[in-house]
């Protein structure tokens, strides 16, 4: 493998794609991660929208006191708005949730701390959370990249206490007299230790010693005494007047806990099916290290196997890895960002919307005929101002699930433009006839299929002179092996 | 600078990739028809209703005096025009068509359907109807497509499961096979198809199974099953006069790639809109006209054309409303609800159990009395002749001698 596609495996798997000057400078695929990781020292918090104080003032005050009510619904008081306030604030909610989207997606396509926004979006997977405040969604995917390079013990506990996941997971209804076990079980299930590794009894334990975890109107979190359960608790063999703080240290003390969350940064950065003999090492000096996250990737990116051809290009993007490594390479800028939302529900995957706590699926599950046929026109829709029609199915964050049809379809063409100067500068030396060979090596991460080539060379010599690049570059992305890195 | 549509399919480079597509797979359509033929032919239309349809002023328990008590400006009385059925109960006033067929035995109504712990948002609850999973458990699959997963594991055709729509339900993604979402077949037809297409390749997949694989196998599957699909059901345009709307569009669609001959057993249609806060009278009114509209003309097509008796409809939402109207004449979210049932094949009609219990409610929330993937499980062995048990992961009590 050429230094050149080492250097693009690892600038697609530590982050979103190499842009065509990283390679041109071509440096060592080490030192290229010892940038990565210096870029990424710096945490710079996601902004977010402002929403009129009194549409706020309408979704506080946070803990519903009525228990049945949606657990996802703001707090309303009956009757205080009428339908029109309703739908002004379902309008100013979505709104500023595609605010953080598309700032974040934008972010992911030109931040230089490129590591530290490619472990955000991991762990905005991994603690999968949807809710209807986006002040409260922010605040948690700002801890999130804050943490997200720090010890994993420190991330926990700021994620278990963060109001945004205490509420998804219904643990303002985990009181002392009526224990929620919600929590609890998603903390082992899916954030810590996994199936399989904890009882049913330590289920209802670790919920008593989460009672009284709750969160104030202004969405800080609160410890609540008079709901706790005090009580002496037995988990995971250990017994003692537990409260939340000591689940999680004794859960961390599991080497169980570092090798669940070592696979699954392995099946992230590394390859779908996990190798026992990549991840054990791996897992082992987690665990030593006191699950330092930041030491836990720059191992594995040093690794040997990490380069090896069975884990480079085999990868099925991510609709947003697709979108945003779209932007990076080659610069593409829409006039207007909603289309950017319209692509991600189209392809099945919107930032602060998992389909659940146990986050996206990935793999193939991203592939089926709509979301392929999608995926390949794109490129014509973001290049070629094509036009494409789609309808969306209804709102599926629960923010307006009254929108029409008309208003779910989208059918238009999109303004973009891409910066392909930095791309012309990478080929400037290669001789025509090549450019199309030497342009696949630099965007697609699986080796074009011979047949594929020849299609793109056909199309570029037809191409008049001034739009040759674009056609090769529309080319090459419209092909199934772009989808893959 | 911009280019015209017809530009746009001229250079289209989606066309052109699928030049590669080896042409031992189109005739995989071929084969797979072949095996579904040795199905039992029976075939299952699922209605979704999206937003939490209010089952008590859908099937409304018209002699209950708690059901007038809780929705006193909001619950329908008798001289507004319910339609009324057996055990106290009646459709909707606007459901006429659907009266009918009640009437002539194609009907079955269930009551209280639901599952423990249900959950109030739309998305996780749909998410649970969906996957046919428990409400703690998450499943990235859905039970029809798990259904085509173990159906038929030589099939390679994706229109096994078609939903009519331009994006694929997780309720139709199996974890090998997944369903094919067409809005219909001349658009979808009109995406995968152009000039390029007759020059195919020969050149054979790798076979390894690798991801690039997948894709090329997916992209083949969608080219032949739009071929098939836009050329099969040229043959059939239905006579029938449908109501003018999206939904009765999509039942036409429906019924004539059914009248035409395509062989899938499942098909997936969805009315949304039914989150009624407020005014919900008027609101939920006319979503049942068109519901009730579009499956009298469903039903009637159907019948002409001798499908009905092998095709069973399943009408679901993914939770009821509140028995307490609220204070802007609307329900909030609420539990168990009704599903019905339609078609030539159902053994057993009409009010297939017990009216919901208002006076036994789980604060302000009806109990549900049947588990839905009870529904499930019953359609799936005894309907589709599949395996309930391995496609739920669990064993659920069937309702007997239903279909």
């Amino acid at each position: 493998m050429t230094n050149q596609q080492q250097l693009q495996h690892l600038y697609w798997r530590a982050g979103f794609g190499p842009r065509p000057q990283d390679i041109a400078a071509n440096p060592s695929p080490r030192k290229a991660l010892r940038q990565l990781l210096h870029d990424a020292a710096t945490y710079q918090p996601l902004e977010g929208p402002r929403i009129q104080a009194a549409e706020m003032q309408a979704m506080t005050p946070a803990p519903t006191p009525d228990l049945r009510q949606d657990p996802q619904a703001p707090a309303l008081k009956k009757g205080e708005l009428t339908p029109e306030q309703r739908k002004e604030q379902n309008r100013q909610i979505r709104e500023a949730f595609y605010t953080m989207n598309t700032g974040w997606l934008e972010r992911m396509a030109s931040s230089p701390a490129q590591l530290r926004e490619k472990l955000t979006f991991f762990w905005h997977g991994h603690f999968a959370c949807r809710v209807r405040r986006p002040d409260a969604a922010l605040q948690l995917n700002n801890t999130i990249r804050r943490l997200a390079l720090g010890k994993f013990g420190d991330l926990l506990l700021a994620v278990s206490k963060e109001p945004a996941m205490l509420q998804f997971l219904n643990n303002q209804q985990n009181r002392k007299q009526h224990p929620n076990e919600n929590f609890a079980r998603e903390v082992m299930e899916l954030f810590t230790i996994g199936r399989g590794h904890y009882s049913e009894q330590d289920v209802k334990e670790a919920a008593r010693a989460f009672t009284g975890w709750s969160y104030d109107a202004q969405s800080q979190f609160v410890f609540r005494e008079r709901q706790h359960d005090a009580g002496s608790k037995t988990f995971l063999g250990r017994t003692g007047n537990f409260g939340g703080e000591d689940i999680l240290r004794i859960i961390l003390e599991q080497p169980q806990t570092a090798e669940f969350i070592t696979t699954k940064l392995y099946r992230f950065f590394v390859n779908d099916t996990p190798n026992p003999a990549h991840i054990q090492p791996l897992a082992k000096a987690f665990f030593q290290s006191n699950y330092d996250i930041s030491g836990l990737v720059e191992r594995l990116f040093t690794a040997d196997w990490f380069y090896d051809a069975a884990n480079v290009g085999t990868r099925i993007k991510s609709p947003i890895e697709l979108l945003a490594g779209i932007k990076r390479t080659l610069g593409v800028e829409l006039q207007d960002k909603k289309p950017l939302i319209v692509f991600q529900k189209a392809m099945g995957q919107t930032l602060f919307e998992p389909p659940n706590v146990a986050g996206w699926a990935g793999g193939r599950s991203w592939i089926d005929s709509s979301t392929l046929l999608f995926r390949l026109q794109l490129p014509q829709v973001l290049l070629k101002n094509a036009e494409i029609s789609i309808a969306l199915k209804e709102d599926e964050n629960d923010l307006d699930p009254q929108q029409t049809r008309a208003d779910r379809t989208f059918r238009q063409q999109v303004q973009a433009k891409a910066k392909l100067a930095p791309l012309g500068l990478l080929l400037a030396k290669t001789p025509e006839a090549q450019q199309p060979a030497a342009l696949s090596q630099f965007l697609l991460q699986a080796p074009i299929r011979p047949e594929n080539l020849t299609l793109v060379e056909q199309v570029a010599q037809k191409a008049p002179a001034d739009g040759r690049l674009r056609t090769m570059v529309t080319s090459l992305l419209s092909l199934p092996e772009y989808q893959l890195m | 600078m911009p280019t015209s549509r017809r530009d746009f399919l001229k250079t289209s480079v989606l066309a052109s990739s699928l030049l590669f597509v080896p042409k031992f797979l189109h005739a995989l359509d071929a084969q797979g028809v072949q095996q579904l033929r040795n199905s039992n032919g029976k075939r299952l239309v699922v209605v979704q209703l999206g937003g939490g349809n209010d089952g008590l002023n859908m099937v409304v328990p018209f002699r209950n005096d708690l059901y007038y008590k809780a929705r006193p400006t909001l619950g329908l009385k008798e001289q507004s025009g319910l339609l009324t059925l057996d055990k106290d109960l009646a459709f909707n006033p606007h459901m006429t068509q659907l009266k009918a067929l009640y009437d002539q035995g194609l009907v079955g109504v269930l009551n209280s359907v639901g599952y423990p712990n249900p959950d109030r948002s739309h998305f996780r609850s749909m998410d649970i109807w969906q996957s046919g999973s428990a409400s703690d458990q998450y499943v990235a699959t859905g039970w029809l497509g798990r259904y085509l997963d173990s159906n038929c594991p030589a099939c390679q055709v994706p229109y096994n499961g078609l939903e009519v729509d331009d994006t694929l339900s997780l309720a139709m993604k199996g974890e090998l096979r997944k369903g094919l979402a067409l809005k219909n077949p001349e658009k979808f037809h009109q995406v995968t198809q152009n000039r390029f297409l007759n020059k195919v390749s020969g050149e054979k997949a790798g076979g390894s199974g690798s991801e690039l694989d997948y894709l090329y196998k997916t992209l083949a599957e969608t080219a032949s099953s739009a071929d098939y699909l836009y050329q099969t059901s040229k043959v059939y345009k239905s006579a029938i006069v449908y109501p003018n709307t999206e939904f009765g569009k999509n039942l036409k669609t429906t019924a004539e790639l059914i009248n035409s001959g395509i062989e899938s057993r499942v098909f997936y249609v969805s009315l949304t809109g039914f989150d009624t806060h407020v005014r919900q009278q008027e609101q939920q009114g006319k979503l049942l006209g068109d519901l009730s509209g579009g499956l009298g003309a469903f039903v009637e097509d159907l019948q002409k054309s001798g499908q009905l008796n092998d095709t069973l409809i399943l009408v679901f939402s993914e939770f009821g409303r509140r028995v307490t109207q609220n204070a802007s004449n609307g329900t909030d979210h609420g539990t168990a609800n009704n599903v019905l049932l339609l078609g030539g094949g159902l053994r057993q009609k009409g009010i297939l159990n017990d009216a919901p219990d208002l006076a036994n409610l789980d604060q302000g929330d009806l109990k549900y009395q049947l588990d839905f993937r009870s529904v499930y499980a019953t359609v799936l062995r005894d309907w589709l002749g599949a395996d309930d048990q391995a496609i739920l992961g669990h064993e659920f009590a069937r309702l007997a001698g239903l279909v």
